[in-house]
């Protein structure tokens, strides 16, 4: 048992540290409340040089072969600035793992070091449908071949990144009659492609910077080539891949969650009531104690899947319960920093009730918490009886 | 061209110091670490000489200390020194600055270096003394306080900070050593890819005792935090016979109002 980090890890920590508060902080309020997608962009470009858009991806094709264990850490310092930049940057780094998994090497070659060098500011993960959310399994967009391209139609909802994503990666069914799941395949379309339409933009209570978007395939023509993976087996690609964004999920909840408590423990050591401070209050106190407590466990269980991940081992039962405790210690952790503020936790003038809404969506998106609960118990169940 | 650039670890300055248990220095248990930033802005501009000559020049980075001072080593290598020298000292923060300053000169004699930069001082304990110590031992050309650096023919311009935001110029001729200020360019982040590549690069580790044969000349004797302040003056009262106070005190002791 050894739970130092290497020089590497320290460094990349510290590295997204000093790039999220110098660049990042200072323009995440703003981000907000204007919706100004500029000062988001050009970080995202920066971050790219940097090297934080694949951290696990290998060096010939741009990336930083850096493990998932910088990933986590770096997730959490980038959220601890701003989540909608870390959303960007986890779902970029998913989008390129996906591709370097499963990709053929002309499709590596093409797509992932224009991700990894900012040339592309995002990649784009499209799963989701209206009717196939957390059972994603449920989808209707199709592919169909046609010679030597397959024709999409179809609609994905709450697509991140999708306005300024050089390329997506989409499932689509590709064989109506295969038992569920088993008919699904992964596709890589770039932007631009004809028929492939990014639709509106959902406005949403947090993560407001990261744009969140229908997106609709209309005789959406693409060649053969563009097929990943084996046919019919993209459901199963899906599935293996968001574990990995799990992880960056998880991180990037408990860096808001720490966010959230360091800005409220150094207020309650500042603000006065009843004639001293307010951290002088057991009440306050206990939320302090339980706040950072809680976070603690979950940077463990992070760094414990991330640790799996990276020697090669089974980690999707321990990055659902990495995620789905991280997000949901961060939610506590958010509401009792709220609460420390009083009422002015809740305006716009302090950062908190911002980490409060950035906070939310870590519960709901890449699996609902209550979907890594299905997950997890499923992989315990499987051991007994 | 050789160069050497010569780097400290020192605590976050942010941390919470408390003295060690012979009360001669800080205890460096729980604290994080990093590198020194004045000697951020000596790697940094010898980077960019680097970038100015090509593979004419070879970058040596060296600091002395215990293991953890290894990272510090590397992010100089991310950020584009070709090698490192880690002089393995566990007692490195109990030297004195003459003594730093000789292992230094004893590792750089002989070694045909035309260049070194250095930090300052050290944020930690900010004697200023080891560059220039390490320029006389060495018979270096040297100056301090650089706030702009320029090498052309074989000549080093640099530009110095002086009282007052007064400026002044130097002209030097290597071999020559420089001590580096704040102002004096922006440290780059490494990159995560040159992180990783460091683990490549070479580093050499000398023990403390082949270089060292000097005592020290100026021994810390105590090291203690300041006795804590007086929470500075709390107004009482209604907030209107407050806002009359502040008015008052702010009109009595500052120029904020007149
Ligand atoms: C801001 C944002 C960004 C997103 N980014 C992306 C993206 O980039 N790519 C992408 O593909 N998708 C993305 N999503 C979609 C996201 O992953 C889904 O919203 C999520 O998986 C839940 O699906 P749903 O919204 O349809 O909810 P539903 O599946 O309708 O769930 C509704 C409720 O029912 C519960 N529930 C459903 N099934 C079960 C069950 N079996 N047991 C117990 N409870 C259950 C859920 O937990 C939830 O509480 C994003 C969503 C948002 C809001």
């Amino acid at each position: 048992m050894f739970l130092e980090l290497t020089e590497e890890q320290k460094l990349i920590q510290e590295t997204a540290r000093e790039f999220a508060r110098v660049e990042l902080e200072p323009v995440a309020a703003q981000l907000d409340q204007e919706h100004d997608r500029g000062p988001l962009l050009a970080n995202l470009k920066k971050l790219a040089e940097l090297g934080f858009m694949g951290l696990n991806i290998r060096e010939e094709f741009g990336g930083a072969e850096a493990g998932t264990i910088a990933f986590s850490l770096a997730m959490t310092e980038i959220a601890r600035a701003c989540a909608s930049t870390a959303v960007t940057v986890s779902v970029n780094n998913m989008v390129c793992e996906v591709i370097q998994a499963v990709g053929t090497e002309e499709q590596k070659q093409a797509y992932i070091p224009r991700i990894c060098s900012g040339e592309f500011a995002a990649g784009s993960f499209a799963l989701t449908e209206t009717g196939a959310g957390s059972d994603p399994s449920g989808m209707t967009t199709q592919a169909v071949a046609d010679g030597d391209s397959y024709v999409l139609n179809g609609a994905k909802i709450f697509i991140t990144s999708a306005p300024y994503a050089g390329v997506f990666v989409v499932w689509a069914v590709t064989d109506k009659e295969a038992p569920k799941g088993k008919g699904i395949s992964c596709f890589l379309v770039e932007a631009g492609t004809k028929g492939l339409i990014i639709g509106k933009e959902e406005k949403k209570m947090g993560q407001h910077a990261s744009a969140t978007n229908e997106v609709l395939f209309d005789d959406c023509r693409i060649p053969k080539s563009a097929l990943m993976g084996k046919l019919n087996d993209g459901f199963r690609t899906a599935v293996g891949e968001l574990a990995g964004g799990r992880i960056g999920i998880g991180s990037l909840g408990l860096g808001i969650g720490l966010a959230a408590m360091d800005y409220a423990t150094h207020y309650a050591t500042e603000r006065s009531q009843f004639g001293q401070r307010i951290s002088n209050f057991q009440a306050i106190q206990w939320m302090i104690a339980d706040g950072y407590t809680e976070l603690e466990a979950a940077r463990l269980l992070l760094l414990n899947a991330a640790f799996r991940k990276d020697s090669g081992r089974t980690f999707a039962k321990e990055a659902s319960m990495a995620k789905l405790y991280a997000t949901e210690a961060a939610n506590r952790a958010c509401y009792a920093a709220l609460q420390m503020l009083g009422g002015y936790g809740y305006t716009q003038d302090f950062p908190v009730e911002r980490y409060a809404r950035d906070a939310r969506i870590t519960a709901i998106y890449e699996g609902t918490n209550e979907i890594q609960r299905v997950i997890i118990s499923r992989e315990i169940l499987k051991n007994f009886g | 061209m050789k160069i050497l650039i010569c780097v400290k670890q020192v605590p976050d300055m942010e941390s919470r110091f408390k003295p060690d248990n012979a009360g001669v220095w800080f205890s460096d248990t729980d604290l994080a670490f990093r590198m020194n930033e004045y000697d951020e802005y000596a790697v940094e501009q010898a980077v960019q000489l680097r970038e100015q000559l090509g593979d004419a020049a070879d970058l040596t980075v060296l600091s002395i200390g215990p293991d953890r001072i290894v990272e510090a080593l590397k992010k100089a290598l991310a950020m584009g020194c070709d090698r490192a020298v880690h002089i393995q000292d566990p007692a490195a923060a109990l030297k004195d600055p003459w003594q730093i300053a000789a292992i230094i000169a004893a590792f750089a004699k002989d070694k045909g270096f035309d260049l070194i930069f250095t930090g300052l001082q050290s944020q930690d304990r900010g004697s200023a003394q080891v560059g220039v110590t390490v320029a006389e031992r060495l018979g270096f050309a040297c100056t301090t306080t650089l706030v702009g650096f320029a090498f052309a023919d074989g000549v080093i311009t640099a530009k110095r900070e002086l009282e007052g935001g007064v400026k002044g110029v130097v002209k030097l001729r290597t071999p020559a050593l420089v001590t580096c200020q704040l102002g004096l360019n922006v440290p780059r982040y490494p990159t995560l890819p040159n992180i990783m590549k460091s683990k490549k690069k070479e580093l050499v580790t000398i023990p403390v005792a082949d270089l060292l044969h000097e005592e020290a000349l100026a021994v810390t004797a105590r090291f203690y935090p300041p006795a804590k302040k007086g929470g500075g003056i709390v107004l009482e009262g209604d907030v209107g016979d407050m806002a009359e106070k502040l008015i008052a005190i702010l009109k009595e002791k500052t120029n904020v109002l007149r």
